[in-house]
């Protein structure tokens, strides 16, 4: 206790209220003073007394020395001493300040950028208390790595494991939401959670109460809702008396219990759920009655989260959970049999559920990391071309008594100030990235975002960064300037210790430093021409002249025949809309999604031991689809209206599906069962180009197509082609609805085009524009290296150049001897930096599946293009010192010095 | 500074403190060089204080709240600065004195036994 209170007064003493050294020395004199009256008054001989008196009493000034440093923190004010002496220092040489701070600040703000990406694609946690605790049980599909779990399982896993503090399940649900019978429903998502979620999770209620245990006992029966904070604002003004409200949710009347907390993304990271209800509500707010969540063990819809009790290791939840797994693989063979049950950590999940997120963010990081290299690299290179002029200075400084490690000290703090100078001017880099990636919206109207801040993490990770790149710069050359050998450095009237080795060491960076910047703009140049390639190459279907909406009117209470008879006459009434060309209704709109997984199995096909089924995606779409979308049928034919619910069932299945099932065979006739093993026939009648189905850029997907007529869904588009602008059409296709049903909820009204760019075209750009910007981040800074470096070796050349001058060199002599240096840096590295791209080539692909970059094919105009900008770059950074060297007057340069 | 000496002054330091504070609790406030004189007459002469080893030592317990500082007047009508043991100082006291004589008593059996 006491020694902190002497470090805590100790720290304010050096930052302010000390006592002054006069102070001090006034006590010192006084001691002196007595000291002596003392001796006099004793001795016979006073004199003697006296002067002995003051010897065993101490000199004043080592006492005052004591002292002070007893006063204060002696670190602290020698850290304030490096510091005010490093701003002078730099503030001396403002051109090396700016190239280092500014050096700094691109490749510190590059990874600050990438940085706010990955936080808030993948890093961010859990708005909950003490989000690491939370983990998702479940098991993975072979379409969805992510997990989930059916109700039955989740019900078992629950009461059986003892190693989670809790489990709890939760699902998404969309509905048609009206805060009073006379208004028009209208889309809203939500959560369907267990009761003890917000216990569990640590989030209490703004308002009113969350979900009672009794109201999670019998399916259907309470129908109470919390709602979220913003619909709260939205929709109630954020009244405070509306607890007790009734609102309807898909026509049931729901009471209004409570509020959630604003701003809480509870379990996911990107919806702002708008109403949480019981989780018991599943099954009558689900509006497709065919299943039953709470009983079919393989309807696995539910995300199960959970608290690890603590003590206990991921590892042993997991032996537990492959204990119960197997067991109810026994019990249940039907629905179990191969069903692992795996526990995850959030950001295990995460990287499961968008593998080419962490692929994307990983490459993203490696680029930022080579810009960081690169700026690191300058500033080492400036630093170290400052020795020589410094090393007198140093070696002055240990000549008379300071310790090394003080030294190295004070080096490391001016290292430290230009790094967070760095730091504070690369936050405006990183808040441009920032503002560039909020171009991308994801075109819906639900409360889904993603949200790219320059909050505290970010600015966490910028100073980190920033301290980092301190010590690679700033380290090495401070150690080595400070084993200089002090007598040939105060000897010497030039360049002492700067020897062949640390010239190697130099060149080897600046060579460095080209490479890292040829592999960047390579890198960026590849992702260029390849995104371009893909853009000009269009989507796979027509965007132009398409406009999209989409209903789900079964969230209207519509029984399944009177769905059908609803989309029939919207399709049919769609179609003679003035200026309509034609118009399908399907589940599916390519890039915008609604693909559903369907299991077959292909006649004829051998599986590997264990499968006997494969699942893949589907789309429901009627006769008009490939037409209206612009999408060509290979061989065979499309769907007609003849294949309706009496009639065969058949199928279009893309080449993926034609390639793996029937390789080497005519797909037209082949038939495949559905479900299983027992499901009925379906004959495929038509194969379909593979096109994109989920994003421009992906791996190709097996794909099925179904006849609307033989397997209606409840959630259908109508797509629109126009003979003029598509935008036109919505006002007469809206009232057209109206028409039929006043109160259907119509969602997504966009063009085709708009859809796309908000999906796609944004995106890519965005990555494009970042990506580049590192390319040409990465070429500025090494030109920067190598100029400096020829400079540099220019300038301790003076006397050299002057000489042979004088006796008679050419002035294109000295431009070739000092060029020669920079040339052969330049071409060390070019070639070394193109080597290393033909592997990230290699890479990329795996990034960006499916497209031009990688895949055996080089793209030879990228590296022609890379090679030839880089070698025009750093030969005109190589000749202009060189130039200048050049024009040293010889009478001058000999006599300097 | 190496290892030995750290070592070495805080068994100085050690003592000091004791001696200070003991001296300030039996006398009351004191002035540095009275607390010097009346430590070297007590030790007979032995133990001279050098003002490098007090003044630090006195402002370390000023630190850390043992003793309470204040400019004054002494008999002899001289400024000096006075020393004033704290309650805190009192209870530092305490524990320090125990701890003395446990170790006082473990040497000393230490060394008869070896005798």
């Amino acid at each position: 206790m006491a020694a902190m209170r002497e470090w805590v007064i100790r720290l304010w003493q050096t930052v302010r209220g000390r006592r002054a050294d006069g102070d001090l020395e006034e006590e010192l004199r006084s001691h002196l003073a007595m000291a002596a009256e003392d001796a006099r008054r004793r001795s016979a001989s006073p004199e003697v007394a006296v002067r002995a008196a003051r010897i065993g009493a101490g000199g004043v000034s080592q006492t005052m020395e004591a002292l002070r440093d007893q006063r204060g923190l002696p670190w602290l004010a020698d850290l304030a001493r490096d510091l005010r002496f490093g701003c002078r220092m730099l503030a001396r040489n403002p051109g090396f300040t700016f190239v280092a701070v500014v050096s700094l600040a691109i490749g510190i703000g590059a990874n600050c950028a990438v940085f706010s990406f990955a936080d808030a694609l993948l890093l961010r946690p859990l708005t909950v208390p003490r989000p690491a605790e939370v983990v998702t049980v479940g098991s993975t599909t072979s379409l969805d790595k992510s997990l989930s779990a059916s109700y039955r399982d989740y019900i078992d896993v629950r009461d059986r494991s003892t190693s989670f503090d809790g489990l709890v399940a939760s699902t998404e649900s969309s509905v048609a939401f009206a805060i009073d019978p006379g208004t028009p429903p209208r889309p809203r998502i939500g959560m369907l959670v267990s009761s003890d979620f917000f216990p569990i999770m640590g989030v209490a209620p703004d308002l009113g109460r969350a979900f009672r245990p009794d109201e999670d006992q019998v399916p259907g029966r309470d129908a109470v809702v919390m709602l979220g904070h913003e619909l709260w604002a939205q929709e109630f003004g954020a009244d405070r008396s509306v607890l007790g409200r009734r609102v309807r949710l898909n026509g049931i009347e729901f009471t209004v219990i409570g509020v959630a907390p604003a701003g809480v993304a509870v379990l996911d990271r990107f919806t702002r759920y708008e109403f949480y209800a019981p989780l018991m509500m599943w099954a009558r707010l689900r509006t497709d009655l065919r299943v039953r969540p709470f009983e079919a063990r393989d309807f696995r819809q539910l995300e199960v989260k959970g608290r690890l009790r603590s003590g206990v290791t991921i590892a042993q939840a997991h032996t537990e959970l492959s204990v119960i797994a197997r067991d109810l693989a026994r019990a249940y063979p039907d629905t179990n049999r191969d069903q692992r049950i795996v526990v995850r950590t959030e950001l295990q999940e995460r990287f499961a559920e968008a593998p080419a997120n962490v692929l994307l963010i990983a490459m993203l990081a490696l680029l930022a990391a080579a810009v960081l290299f690169v700026a690191c690299a300058n500033v080492a290179g400036l630093l170290a071309s400052r020795a020589p002029m410094r090393a007198r200075e140093i070696a002055l400084r240990l000549a008379i008594g300071a310790g090394r490690r003080r030294v190295v000290r004070q080096l490391i703090t001016e290292s430290l100030l230009i790094a967070v100078m760095g730091g504070a001017l690369g936050l405006g880099v990183g808040y441009a990235g920032v503002t560039l990636f909020r171009q991308f919206r994801i075109p819906t109207e639900l409360p889904i975002a993603v949200s790219f801040e320059l909050d505290r993490r970010a600015l966490t990770a910028n100073l980190v960064v920033a301290l980092v790149s301190a010590v690679l710069f700033g380290l090495a050359p401070a150690l080595r300037a400070t084993r200089a050998d002090l007598t040939a450095v105060m000897k010497a009237t030039d360049a002492a210790g700067f020897g062949r080795r640390r010239r190697w060491g130099r060149a080897l960076l600046v060579g460095g430093q080209v490479a890292v910047a040829v592999v960047l703009l390579a890198v960026s140049t590849f992702v260029y021409r390849d995104f371009q390639g893909r853009l000009a190459g269009g989507p796979g279907f027509r965007t132009d002249h398409r406009l999209m909406m989409t209903f789900n009117p079964s969230l209207v209470q519509y029984s399944d025949a009177q769905a059908q008879q609803f989309f029939a006459q919207v399709a049919e009434r769609a179609r003679l809309v003035p200026g309509v060309k034609s118009a399908t209704l399907t589940s599916f709109v390519p890039i915008d999604g609604g693909a559903r997984p369907v299991t077959i199995v292909p006649e004829g096909f051998q599986f590997q031991a264990g499968n006997e089924s494969a699942t893949l995606y589907s789309a429901t779409v009627d006769e008009h689809y490939f037409e209206t979308l612009g999408q060509s049928i290979l061989h065979g034919r499309g769907f007609h209206a003849t294949d309706a619910s009496g009639s065969p069932r058949v199928a279009v299945v893309n080449e993926q599906v034609a390639q793996h099932y029937w390789p080497g065979q005519n797909p037209l006739g082949k038939r495949f069962r559905l479900t299983d093993h027992s499901g009925p026939w379906v004959e495929i009648v038509g194969l379909a180009k593979t096109s994109p189905y989920f994003f421009l850029i992906e791996s190709p997907f097996e794909f099925v197509y179904f006849p609307y007529g033989q397997r209606p869904q409840q959630r259908m588009a109508l797509v629109a082609e126009s003979i003029g602008d598509p935008s036109s059409l919505v006002a007469p296709l809206s009232e057209m609805v109206r028409r039929l049903d006043a109160n259907q909820p119509i969602y997504n009204i966009r063009t085709l085009d708009e859809m796309y760019r908000m999906r796609v075209v944004t995106i890519l750009n965005v990555v494009v524009s970042l990506v580049g910007a590192m390319g040409l981040m990465g070429l500025a800074l090494a030109i920067v290296g190598l100029y400096g470096l020829v400079a540099y070796a220019a300038s301790r050349r003076t006397r050299e150049i002057g000489i042979r001058l004088a006796i008679g060199a050419g002035r294109s002599d000295v431009v070739r001897m000092v060029l020669r240096q920079g040339v052969v840096l330049a071409l060390g590295g070019l070639g070394a930096g193109l080597l290393v791209s033909l592997a990230a080539d290699r890479a990329l692909a795996t990034v960006f599946p499916g497209g031009g970059g990688g895949h055996g094919r080089i793209d030879l105009v990228a590296f022609v293009l890379v090679t030839s900008v880089v070698l025009a770059v750093t030969l005109l950074a190589a000749y202009v010192p060189a130039r200048r060297a050049s024009r040293i007057n010889p009478t001058e340069a000999l006599r300097c010095e | 500074m190496s290892n030995r000496e750290t070592a070495r002054a805080d068994i100085l330091q050690g003592t000091l403190d004791l001696m200070v504070l003991h001296t300030l609790d039996t006398l009351g406030p004191l002035h540095g060089y009275a607390i010097a004189a009346r430590l070297e007459q007590v030790s007979g002469g032995a133990h001279r204080l050098n003002m490098g080893t007090l003044y630090p030592g006195l402002m370390r317990l000023e630190q850390r709240g043992f003793v309470r500082a204040k400019w004054g007047v002494t008999d002899s009508n001289r400024k000096a600065r006075f020393y004033t043991i704290t309650a805190a100082g009192r209870r530092q006291l305490a524990t320090e004195k125990a701890e003395w004589d446990r170790t006082a008593a473990i040497m000393q059996t230490l060394l008869r036994e070896s005798r």
